[in-house]
C-alpha cells in the first residue's frame, strides 16, 4: 500500500537552514521590504465574483500571495434548534487549506478569525431583510502570505454583495504592522512573524464607519491616529476597486 | 432553450422553473426525449475541461483542474519518513480529499461531507492500482530517509463528476511535482540545499543536482456516466446527479488498462450477450469506454500543451 | 490452465457457505453469512420512524453502520458503508413505507477475504429476516485477477495478497420465482445477468474485467440457489451447503 495517512506524526518538512535566523535587516534604519514595496504602499489587489456556481454569491481575492475564496448560502432556513428570531442570522467560518502555511498544517477552522469576521460584517448587513432565516458566509484560505484576515473581510463583503443581500455598505478592512518605529501597511508573512504589534480596521468607507477595530501591542497615541488614518485611506482605496469588480461583473451579465 | 409544450400535463400552466423545481424526473425527461441536456449538451458530451498548473505557489506541486464549474485544486508538500521495515526504498503517498463548506450549500462546517472520505478512498486506490507513480523514485536514503508526498485535494466548487476532476487535479499536480534538493546534514536529517552548496556538491553528486520530477509511466483518467432507462449522460452536473441515481465511473489509464470500474448500486446494468463475440458485451460499459477515451484524449491535448511527458 | 489454491479448490469453486437467520432477539431481522472463514453478522431494526437526517417524505431511508472487527472505523470502512446502502437501496422497495429509516449494522467477525461481497449476502439474509419489502435479492461475489490472467473466485485473505487486481461483483437474484417473465428493460434479456454493483481494485484489461464478470455471473448462480433455499425454509433455523 502506498498511502499510510497514520505515520503523520513522523515525517517532517525538509527546512532550508540558511532561512532559520531572522533576517536582521527589520531593525536597520534603511532597509526596504522584502517585495520592495513603499512602507504605506498596499500589495496590488485583486477581485473577481462568482468564483463559486454552487454557492449564492462568491468572490475570491489575491494580494501577492494571500489567495482566498469566500462563498455566501442563503438567505436559508435556520438550524432546527434556533429560536424564532425577527431578525436574520448570520454565521461565519474561516478555514485554511493543509498547503496554506509554508510548512503543512492541518486544514482546521479557525474559530478566532471566523468570529472576528462575524463582527466585522454584522454591523454592514441589513439583517432585518431577511427575518428568521441564516446567511452563511464560509472562508477558505487557500494561500497564507500575511494580512489574511483583512483580505477575508473584504471579499466576504464583496461576495455577500454578490449573492444580493442588502448591506449598508461594502465593508472593506486593511491592517498595519508596527516594526519600531515604522509602519507597514498591508504586511505579508515575514513581516507579521516580526512585527511589534499591529491594528487592523474594518470599515464602510462612504458612511466613514468602523465596524472594527482591533490594536495589539504597544503603541503611542500620535502613532495610533497615525495608523488609523493610514488603513482608512487604504479602505477607501480598496472600496473603488471593488466596487468596479462589482461594475464590471454586473455589466458582463447585462450582455 | 424551453420548447413550447404541447402536452396536458402541469408543465403547460407552470412556469419553468417552478416545474423544474417540482417534477425534476419529468424535467429531466422531457429533455432526453428530445436527446438534449437542460445545460444544451448533447446527452454524451463531457463539459470544457482545463487544467492550470502550478496554482500554489507554497506547494511543491499543484493544479486546479476544472470540468464545467467543479473545481477542484490539488497541491503537493513533500516531506521526509523513514520508511518502513518491509520496503526500505520506497517513499509513499498520503491522499486526502476534502469538501470544505465553500463548496456546496449541502457541506456545512464542523459536520464534514459523507461524500469526502469515501472519495479520498477511491483516489487512493486508483492511484495505487494504476501504478502512475514508481514509489522507488521518492526514495532518498535506502532505510533511513523517503519522501512522502502529502497529496491535499480541495473540491472548491461541487457541481458533479467529483471524482474525475479530483482525480485529473491530481494527476496533473504529479506531473507539476519538482522535488527539492536536498542534503543530508550531520544529524542525520535531512535539509533544503541553499544555492552555494548546490555548485559545491554539483561535481561530487551530479544526480542530485536540480529539481526533479517524477516519471509517470501512466496516467488514470475517468469519466463518469448517469445511467437512466436506457440513456448515458456522460459527465453529469450534481442536479442531474441528485435526481438520477445511477452512477457509473471508468477509469482507464494511458495504456488501456481498466484501472476501476465502479458502480455502486442503482438500478439493474443489462448487458446483453453477444454470441458471436463469445463475449459479455454489456453495451453501456463499452459505450463508457469510448467516452473516456475521447475525454482522454482532449485532456492528453491539455498534457500536450504544458509539455508534460506521457509514455503511453 | 490449472492453478493450485491452498485449500485445494479450483479457481471457479466457493468457499463452503453457511447462514443462519434470527440469531438476534431485540433486532427486527438478523443473519449471519460466513463464506469458509469469512464471517459478517448483521442485524437489521427498522422501519422506524426516520431520523431529522433522513427523513424523506416520498422514500424509506436506509443506513448502513459498519462495525469492524477491532479497532476504529475508517475510510476504508466509510467506503463499506456507501457501498453497501447504495447497493441496498437500490433492491428495497422504498416506495411502501415512506418517511422511515432503516438500520443495518454489519459486525465483522473474521475477515479471511471477499469480505465486501459477504457483507451484502450477510446484510440481505437479514433483511429478508426483518421482512423488509425488495424487489428481488442480490448476490456477491468477488474475484481475483492473477498475474497472469487467471480469474479465482471467492478469494481468501492469503490469495487477496497475491492478487494484481480484484472485482466485487452484486448481481440480482433471479425473480423468476415471484414473477414469470418480467417486462425487461433490453430486448429479452434476463434481469439476473444485470450487475447491480461493480467495485474493483488494481488495474486489469478490459478483457479481464469480462472475463470476472462471465465467471462470477456463473457462479452467482450456485449462491442464488442457496439463498433460495434458505428462503423455503421457513423455521428461520440455521442451514447449510457445501
Amino acid at each position: 500500500m502506498a498511502t499510510k495517512p497514520g505515520t503523520t506524526s513522523t515525517t517532517y518538512s525538509p527546512i532550508d537552514p540558511t532561512h532559520k535566523t531572522k533576517p536582521s535587516i527589520f531593525t536597520d534604519s534603511d532597509w526596504v521590504r522584502p517585495d520592495s514595496r513603499g512602507f504605506h504602499q498596499c500589495r496590488p489587489a485583486f477581485f473577481r465574483t462568482g468564483a463559486v456556481n454552487s454557492a449564492s454569491g462568491s468572490a475570491y481575492a489575491e494580494f501577492g500571495n494571500t489567495k482566498v475564496i469566500v462563498s455566501v448560502f442563503g438567505p436559508r432556513e435556520s438550524k432546527k434548534a434556533m429560536m424564532y428570531s425577527d431578525i436574520g442570522r448570520l454565521n461565519c467560518n474561516i478555514s485554511y487549506t493543509t498547503f496554506a502555511t509554508p510548512v503543512r498544517g492541518q486544514g482546521s477552522d479557525n474559530k478566532e478569525f471566523s468570529s472576528m469576521l462575524h463582527k466585522a460584517l454584522e454591523g454592514a448587513i441589513i439583517l432585518e431583510s431577511f427575518p428568521k432565516t441564516t446567511v452563511d458566509v464560509f472562508a477558505l484560505v487557500l494561500e497564507s502570505g500575511g494580512s489574511d484576515l483583512p483580505v477575508v473581510i473584504s471579499c466576504a463583503s464583496l461576495a455577500l454583495a454578490d449573492a444580493g443581500i442588502m448591506m449598508y455598505d461594502l465593508v472593506t478592512s486593511v491592517s498595519v504592522s508596527y516594526l519600531g518605529k515604522n509602519l507597514l501597511i498591508d504586511p505579508i508573512l515575514e513581516e507579521e512573524s516580526c512585527q511589534d504589534g499591529s491594528l487592523m480596521i474594518a470599515c464602510m468607507p462612504s458612511r466613514y464607519e468602523v465596524t472594527q477595530l482591533t490594536v495589539t501591542g504597544e503603541l503611542s497615541a500620535p502613532n495610533l491616529s497615525e495608523a488609523m488614518q493610514l488603513c482608512l485611506d487604504a479602505c477607501a482605496k480598496l472600496a473603488q476597486i471593488m466596487r468596479s469588480c462589482l461594475k464590471e461583473a454586473a455589466s458582463a451579465a447585462e450582455e | 432553450m424551453e420548447l413550447p409544450n404541447a402536452y396536458e400535463d402541469l408543465s403547460s400552466e407552470m412556469e419553468v422553473d417552478a416545474f423544474r423545481r417540482l417534477f425534476p424526473l419529468r424535467y429531466f425527461e422531457r429533455h432526453l426525449t428530445e436527446s438534449i441536456r437542460p445545460d444544451a449538451r448533447p446527452l454524451r458530451k463531457a463539459r470544457d475541461t482545463t487544467i492550470a498548473l502550478g496554482a500554489v505557489a507554497s506547494a511543491d506541486g499543484s493544479a486546479l483542474a476544472k470540468i464545467g464549474s467543479t473545481t477542484m485544486l490539488a497541491a503537493i508538500k513533500m516531506e521526509v519518513m523513514t520508511p518502513s521495515l518491509e520496503s526500505p526504498d520506497e517513499g509513499c503517498i498520503a491522499i486526502d480529499f476534502h469538501m470544505p463548506p465553500i463548496c456546496s450549500p449541502n457541506v456545512r462546517p464542523g459536520r464534514p461531507a459523507e461524500a469526502a472520505p469515501v472519495l479520498s478512498k477511491q483516489l487512493s486506490d486508483t492511484i495505487t492500482s494504476s501504478s502512475m507513480i514508481n514509489l522507488k523514485e521518492l526514495s532518498l536514503v535506502s532505510g533511513k530517509a523517503a519522501w512522502i508526498a502529502y497529496l491535499d485535494i480541495y473540491c472548491l466548487d461541487a457541481d458533479g463528476a467529483l471524482f474525475d476532476a479530483a482525480l485529473l487535479s491530481a494527476a496533473a499536480a504529479f506531473s507539476h511535482l519538482q522535488i527539492p534538493v536536498v542534503s543530508l546534514d550531520s544529524d542525520g536529517k535531512i535539509v533544503i540545499m541553499s544555492e552555494e552548496q548546490k555548485e559545491k556538491i554539483s561535481e561530487t553528486k551530479p544526480d542530485n543536482k536540480e529539481k526533479r520530477k517524477l516519471t509517470l509511466s501512466t496516467i488514470p483518467f475517468s469519466l463518469t456516466c448517469i445511467l437512466y432507462k436506457s440513456y448515458i449522460l456522460a459527465d453529469p452536473t450534481a442536479e442531474e446527479e441528485s435526481i438520477m441515481e445511477t452512477l457509473v465511473t471508468v477509469v482507464l489509464d494511458s495504456s488501456g488498462q481498466l484501472v476501476s470500474l465502479y458502480k455502486p448500486g442503482g438500478s439493474v446494468l443489462i448487458y446483453t450477450s453477444a454470441v458471436q463475440v463469445n463475449l459479455l458485451f454489456p453495451p453501456y460499459i463499452v459505450m463508457a469506454l469510448e467516452i473516456c477515451r475521447d475525454l482522454y484524449h482532449s485532456c492528453r491535448c491539455c498534457f500536450v500543451i504544458f509539455d508534460i511527458n506521457i509514455h503511453a | 490452465m490449472e492453478i493450485d489454491r491452498a485449500d485445494g479448490r479450483t479457481p471457479n469453486q466457493l468457499r463452503p457457505l453457511s447462514c443462519s437467520r434470527n440469531i438476534l432477539h431485540r433486532a427486527h431481522g438478523s443473519a449471519s453469512w460466513s463464506q469458509g472463514d469469512t464471517k459478517v453478522l448483521a442485524a437489521v431494526y427498522g422501519p422506524k420512524a426516520g431520523t431529522k437526517k433522513n427523513e424523506n417524505p416520498e422514500k424509506a431511508c436506509i443506513e448502513v453502520i459498519w462495525k469492524p472487527k477491532t479497532g476504529q472505523i475508517g475510510k476504508p470502512e466509510r467506503e463499506f458503508e456507501m457501498i453497501l446502502k447504495r447497493t441496498l437501496q437500490s433492491i428495497c422497495i422504498l416506495t411502501v413505507n415512506p418517511n422511515t429509516t432503516a438500520s443495518i449494522i454489519v459486525q465483522v467477525v473474521y475477515d479471511d477475504g471477499a469480505l465486501l461481497p459477504c457483507a451484502i449476502n450477510a446484510a440481505c439474509a437479514a433483511l429478508v429476516d426483518a421482512g423488509i419489502p425488495m424487489k428481488h435479492l442480490a448476490v456477491a461475489i468477488c474475484c481475483g485477477v492473477a498475474e497472469t490472467g487467471y480469474v479465482l473466485l471467492d478469494p481468501t485473505k492469503l490469495e487477496e495478497q497475491k492478487m494484481k487486481a480484484f472485482a466485487y461483483l452484486v448481481f440480482p437474484n433471479s425473480i423468476l420465482s415471484v414473477l414469470p417473465e418480467v417486462s425487461s428493460p433490453a430486448k429479452g434479456e434476463p434481469v439476473e445477468h444485470g450487475i447491480i454493483t461493480s467495485v474493483t481494485h488494481g488495474a486489469m484489461s478490459v478483457e479481464d474485467y469480462f472475463l470476472c464478470l462471465e465467471r462470477g455471473r456463473a457462479a452467482s448462480a450456485k449462491l442464488s440457489d442457496f439463498l433460495r433455499s434458505l428462503q423455503s425454509q421457513f423455521s428461520g433455523n440455521s442451514s447449510k451447503a457445501g
